[in-house]
């Protein structure tokens, strides 16, 4: 998926056509629910505290994990010894993970583990296991890593890899036709995600059957790898996550603890929770990958962009990638770019909201400023001229222009804050877009005698609110108010759904309930008919009632009619189907930023987040994923890094103390316009409004002082530096 | 580069020399006395001590009394998450950074991962599950981060919660800014922020009285 | 954390005792810093002695006009402390900066003023450095954005992370100690000690028998004063640097003044080149930036923390700018 979405973010395409959806299954013309401001269903479960949790489940008998660490980035194992935590009080299981002679590849690596009656007790044994290790020669960053002679991350591997090479065009001509060229090194950092839930599980056995709380996006993916890790019957495992404290595309596999905790559970023979802490959390549960670009670009002198040569690397650690699109959106006709993958000594990657997309468009971005200023265009007018051609997923330039005003941008002053006082107000755009879209999903409804109606759905709600579309859904299909339909989902003994990541929840699961949810309707239907003397082709079913189409007084309360069910229940199934959701997305964002230029401190005054998404479900819910993915790049522009000792390589900020988060004081004013597109179907909303924040952040940030940093993230030691370097006559 | 064994050790617990460990492994019965029996009460002058096996600590929580058998080392958010089956507050960061375990006591917010449960004996504790009323109707916070949809995992909201209840007792009618200094102790990494804003200002409206 | 035998003390006398035993004990008051560093192991104590219901929490009137505080007071109390507020606004400038709500409701004016270091060396296990009983500092050749820009000529290069020890040493304080061998009073200045080889295990210079029971701050005389902080997050952060001026005035001449710069030194940096600069002179924007100069003429920084000697000037100059009641950002 991600290098469908690397290649898409290089050179966008209009939609190809939605396919015409089956006419019974067709979203309404006129919804009652679908687009307004329903409620989050859980609200209130949250908010009391009732809503369990994975690392809320404490089940009888219930024993505490804890994993054993490589505390080296690159080291050989020479012995493990746990029988000095065998023995500890409380201790009912102890493993090793890794064999004697293996090589450990990153701070946070597991090695063995224990299982002890209380969580402290764990802890205390975990530190009697007894590791030997050889430490090895490492690598820590990209730099170290590409250096002639650097030691390898792995005994057996290269340092590098190729990634991305693309071409297109003539990059001769295209330099030859530019009246200007800029030649720049622009990039972003690794950050980790965070999740406030940390990375865990709670497996209890009973015979071989396991189940498994886990906090997870993707409950049927999770129960899969169970399976095949444990080489048992998927459906002896049952994996449930009624709640889960945040993912953000880093929770999709049992991952190791997932499986140690089933192997101690089964040597216990007792449920055993094993719940990561917070510096485990930082070291090894993923992160989003660095990127860098030398570029090189062209522009005509009617403002045209001509060429684009990039040479771009990243780290993704121990062994993983760094794709990213490059160059990301705009058109650059003639474009070259030849990608290598770095490996260093730390924490692998893992998607990480829009994978890719913040990198690719912070590495573009901030070079469509420099060349607008080389032809002297505002830099709004600069993208209108260079985006792709205005299409339903491609709303670029609407969206600059509406923007544009509705931001007060005419009030931006060219470059550089020209006002006394060491406060410096600026402003910046970017552009983005994302893919999303569905894909299968499988739902069953029942209705029963009492008029209840249930839906099941193995799908999850990581906090997007899919538990109030699926309930929204099937209460618009079936003329109810959302307090008469339950939506279960978050269980794999629920139908087959897909995890929740690339922003496809959404579209993958409506239509499903949306089908499921007619099928059921219609199967009442076929039983009321009758006793309303009519055919079920004559019923509708509107504001808790089934009645004649043409004649609303010949119908039934729900209630009553269901009451003719009797024992026969309505159990139906449905399956996505095509035609009722699609693809591709695009938005804009403007952020109003100021600058100390006496301390280099950044502070945000407003963000404008113009966003698409296809087909809105829940208005109150689409915004509140507008906030969060905006919010989520603020942290990314200024505030999070993840840091490792240039010299040992480990990680020195493994904390939420010094990995620093935004809170309430460091929030803007956020302004969302969201845009309904019911034509399109249902789309996705997730990822898209994180991808461009940081972008115009610091292009605002260049407005603001005239100076340009071109690096991630925004600390007062590069803007002070940048402003110090400005003033010694150098070229920043 | 060269070998780091003397830096790195196998043995944490060999690494983590506190300055008294180090002033007190020269002294003379330091170490044998280190070593003594780790489940027995130690003998001593002056006041009782306690411990380090569990001992009895009596907790009032959300007007309750709870008997726990606890060691002294359990944090008050540990006493009731493992010990008490109250998991409404949750455990993030453990280092009193981010505010989840945000309960407040004697009237006052604060973080109980940062606090030992045998300390706050004789105090009142409330926690996110003592908010609403006898009827278990929401509380005006609660019911107002619902209607703004100031929440989305929710891993977070119990801690802010906890934390603008306990504002909006003590400061009835907070200004903007009053408001975001009050919540400044509470991370959301989901961002709803700018409906906890709302939020909090509709209850602030609404007003709030202790339950 | 390791597990540990509790004392509850009932009085000074009774918490000097419970400390006082063979193994390692520690006090606790508020416990924002302790119970943390306990979880990280960078503490192991076999005892732990709650010294909350042990010292003096509220804040008197000090014979000679001044004002005693003692050291279990609670930060969120002394910042609910009209007179102090009055007398010293700097110290409770600095006291609404510490932390967040939650942590100044707990946190104490003694802990405050003896919180170790935050450097993230001394706080991860994995490095064992001068002050865990190791031979380097990490920071020398690693991450140091956030280290010292003065004094660094010794082995370490933490800077001083208490808020309160800053404004308490340019008003001049005193803290009283006790211990098994009897009382001290100790100057501010003097009680927090520059990194030796000898005594880099601490920052200060209590004895492990020893309790701070009380700050007292002699009174204010005819001063003006000024309190600067620059932070990154606004919301909750450790200052990138900071600084308090108390000047005594003569006129709107400056006779002598205070300067201390705090998160930039292992000790509060007290700047003599500043307050050089400062005497004599009118209390003005050019003064300020003359004074801001001086105080930063004695920074070595270290290979990534350059950045922090223009912060710390900026800090020096608005803390006078505030002192003088001049608008500043």
């Amino acid at each position: 998926m991600s290098e469908q979405n690397a290649g898409r973010g290089a050179a966008p395409q209009p939609p190809p056509p939605i396919p015409t959806p089956d006419p019974r299954y067709a979203w309404p013309e006129k919804p009652v629910l679908l687009g307004t401001k329903v409620k989050r269903l859980d609200g209130p479960d949250k908010v009391t505290g009732r809503a369990r949790y994975t690392y809320d489940i404490n089940r009888p008998g219930m024993i505490y994990g804890r994993i054993v660490r490589s505390p080296y980035p690159h080291a050989k194992i020479t012995s493990i010894d746990v029988t000095a935590a065998g023995k500890a009080p409380g201790v009912k299981a102890v493993l090793a993970w890794k064999d004697p002679g293996a090589e450990v590849v990153y701070q946070g690596d597991p090695v063995a583990a224990v299982a002890a009656d209380t969580e402290d007790r764990a802890r205390d044994a975990a530190r009697l296991v007894r590791v030997r290790y050889e430490p090895l020669p490492h690598v820590s960053s990209e730099a170290q890593a590409m250096a002639a002679g650097a030691p390898k991350w792995h005994s057996a591997q290269e340092n590098t890899s190729p990634g991305a090479q693309q071409e297109t065009g003539d990059l001769a001509a295209g330099f030859q036709q530019a009246a200007h060229v800029v030649e720049a090194t622009y990039s972003t950092h690794v950050i980790t995600h965070v999740c406030l839930e940390t990375h865990g599980t709670v497996c209890e056995w009973d015979g071989d059957r396991l189940t498994a709380w886990v906090t997870t996006q993707g409950v049927h993916q999770c129960a899969e790898g169970f399976a095949r890790a444990l080489d048992i019957p998927q459906s002896n495992v049952r994996v449930i996550t009624q709640f889960m404290g945040g993912g953000f595309g880093s929770k999709f596999a049992p991952d190791a603890q997932g499986l140690i905790c089933a192997r101690l559970a089964k040597t216990a023979n007792a449920p055993v929770k094993l719940m990561l802490d917070r510096k485990e959390e930082h070291l090894d549960t993923g992160n989003r990958p660095s990127a860098f670009a030398q570029v090189r670009a062209g522009v005509a002198g009617d403002g045209r962009l001509t060429a684009f040569d990039g040479r771009s690397w990243g780290t993704g650690g121990a062994g993983a990638v760094s794709n990213f699109p490059l160059p990301y959106l705009y058109q650059f006709p003639n474009r070259r770019r030849a990608h290598t993958n770095v490996y260093i000594n730390a924490g692998q990657q893992r998607a990480m909201r829009a994978p890719g997309h913040p990198q690719g468009c912070f590495l573009t971005e901030i070079l469509m400023d420099e060349l607008a200023d080389r032809v002297k265009m505002d830099p709004v007018e600069f993208r209108i001229r260079n985006a792709p051609p205005q299409a339903p997923n491609q709303m670029w330039i609407e969206y600059f222009t509406r923007g544009a005003r509705q931001f007060g941008w005419e009030k931006r002053h060219p470059t550089g804050d020209p006002s006394a006082g060491p406060i410096k107000t600026g402003m910046g755009v970017s552009a983005h877009l994302w893919g999303g879209g569905g894909r299968g999903s499988h739902a069953h409804v029942d209705i029963t005698s009492d008029g209840s109606v249930t839906v099941k759905c193995g799908t999850q709600d990581i906090g997007t609110g899919t538990r109030t579309i699926v309930t929204v859904v099937a209460a618009e299909t079936l003329g109810l108010p959302v307090s008469a339909v339950k939506a279960e989902i978050g269980d794999t003994n629920y139908p087959l759904s897909g995890g929740s990541g690339g922003s496809t929840t959404a579209a993958s699961v409506s239509p499903a309930i949306r089908i499921a949810s007619i099928n059921a309707r219609d199967a009442l239907f076929a039983r009321i008919a009758p006793v309303l003397g009519t055919t079920a082709g004559d019923l509708v079913a509107e504001d808790g009632r089934i009645h004649v189409k043409t004649d609303p007084g010949k119908g039934l309360a729900w209630k009553d009619a269901c009451k003719h069910l009797g024992p026969e229940s309505i159990s139906v199934d449905g399956e996505w189907a095509a035609g009722l959701s699609s693809s591709g997305t695009s938005g804009v964002q403007f952020a109003e930023v100021t600058v100390d230029v006496e301390t280099g401190v950044v502070r945000i005054k407003r963000i404008l987040a113009m966003q698409d998404c296809g087909l809105i479900v829940d208005r109150l819910t689409a915004e509140s994923q507008v906030y969060g993915g905006v919010i989520a790049a603020i942290n990314f522009a200024l505030f999070e890094d993840r840091l490792l000792d240039r010299v040992t390589g480990q990680m020195v900020n493994p904390n939420m103390e010094w990995y620093l988060l935004a809170g309430m004081s460091d929030i803007p004013q956020i302004d969302v316009v969201l845009n309904n597109m019911p034509e399109r179907g249902v789309i996705g909303i997730g990822e898209p409004p994180t991808v461009s924040t940081a972008s115009a952040i610091a292009n605002a940030v260049r407005n603001a002082t005239g100076v340009t940093i071109r690096s991630l993230p925004l600390h007062p030691h590069k803007v002070l530096a940048a402003i110090e370097e400005q003033r010694a006559g150098g070229t920043a | 580069m060269s070998s780091r064994k003397d830096e790195l050790s196998d043995r944490p617990e060999a690494s983590a020399v506190s300055r008294r460990d180090f002033l007190k492994s020269t002294g003379v019965g330091g170490l044998a006395a280190a070593a003594a029996g780790a489940s027995e009460v130690e003998a001593q002058t002056g006041p009782r001590a306690v411990g380090p096996g569990a001992v009895p600590v009596t907790l009032t929580v959300n007007g309750k009394r709870i008997d726990l058998q606890i060691e002294p080392r359990v944090t008050l958010l540990d006493a009731l998450r493992n010990h008490a089956n109250l998991t409404g507050n949750k455990r993030v960061c453990d280092r009193g950074s981010c505010g989840a375990c945000t309960m407040i006591v004697d009237g006052r917010p604060v973080y109980s991962c940062s606090t030992l449960a045998i300390d706050v004996q004789g105090r009142q504790v409330r926690t996110v599950e003592g908010l609403a009323g006898d009827a278990g109707a929401m509380n005006p916070v609660q019911q107002a981060f619902c209607d703004a949809d100031a929440l989305m995992c929710g891993f977070c909201t119990p801690g802010f919660i906890v934390a603008a209840t306990a504002l909006l007792e003590r400061t009835p009618n907070p200004t903007p800014e009053q408001i975001r200094r009050g919540l400044d102790g509470n991370i959301c990494r989901c961002g709803t922020f700018v409906r906890i804003m709302e939020a909090t200002v509709a209850a602030a409206a609404k007003g709030v009285r202790r339950v | 954390m390791k597990a540990f035998a509790y004392v509850n003390a009932t009085s000074e006398k009774d918490a000097v005792a419970a400390l006082a035993v063979d193994g390692i004990a520690l006090p606790l008051a508020g416990g924002q810093d302790l119970l943390a560093r306990m979880k990280d192991d960078i503490d192991t104590p076999d005892r732990v002695v709650n010294v909350k219901n042990a010292l003096d929490a509220s804040a008197a009137a000090a014979p000679g006009g001044g004002v005693r505080i003692g050291a279990a007071m609670k930060i969120v109390d002394l910042l609910d402390h009209a007179q102090i507020a009055r007398m010293y606004p700097a110290l409770i400038a600095a006291a609404g900066d510490i932390g967040t709500p939650q942590i100044r409701n707990q946190a104490t004016v003694g802990g405050n003023i003896n919180q170790r270091p935050r450097c993230w060396y001394f706080r991860n296990e994995e490095f064992v450095c001068y002050k865990k009983g190791g031979s380097r500092c990490f920071a020398v050749d690693g991450e140091n954005q956030y280290h010292a820009i003065f004094g660094n000529d010794g082995p370490s290069h933490i800077v001083h992370p208490s808020s309160l020890a800053v404004p308490l040493v340019a008003y001049g304080a005193r803290f009283r100690v006790v211990g098994s061998k009897g009382e001290r009073e100790v100057v501010a200045a003097d009680y927090f000690t520059m990194p030796t080889l000898q005594n880099v295990l601490k920052e200060n210079v209590l004895d492990d028998d020893e309790l701070l029971t009380h700050v007292i701050l002699p009174a204010p005389g005819n001063v003006r004063s000024g309190h600067y902080e620059v932070r990154y997050k606004a919301s909750h952060d450790w200052p990138l640097a900071f600084a308090t001026v108390v000047l005594a005035m003569n006129g709107s001449t400056i006779q002598s003044g205070r300067v201390v710069l705090g998160a930039v030194a292992p000790v509060p940096w007290r700047s003599k080149p500043a307050e050089d600069a400062l005497t004599g002179k009118p209390l003005n924007e050019a003064t300020a930036a003359a004074a801001a100069e001086a105080a930063v003429s004695e920074a070595r920084p270290m290979s990534g923390n350059a950045y922090k000697v223009q912060i710390a000037r900026t800090t020096v100059k608005r803390a006078i700018l505030k002192a003088a009641g001049i608008a500043t950002v």
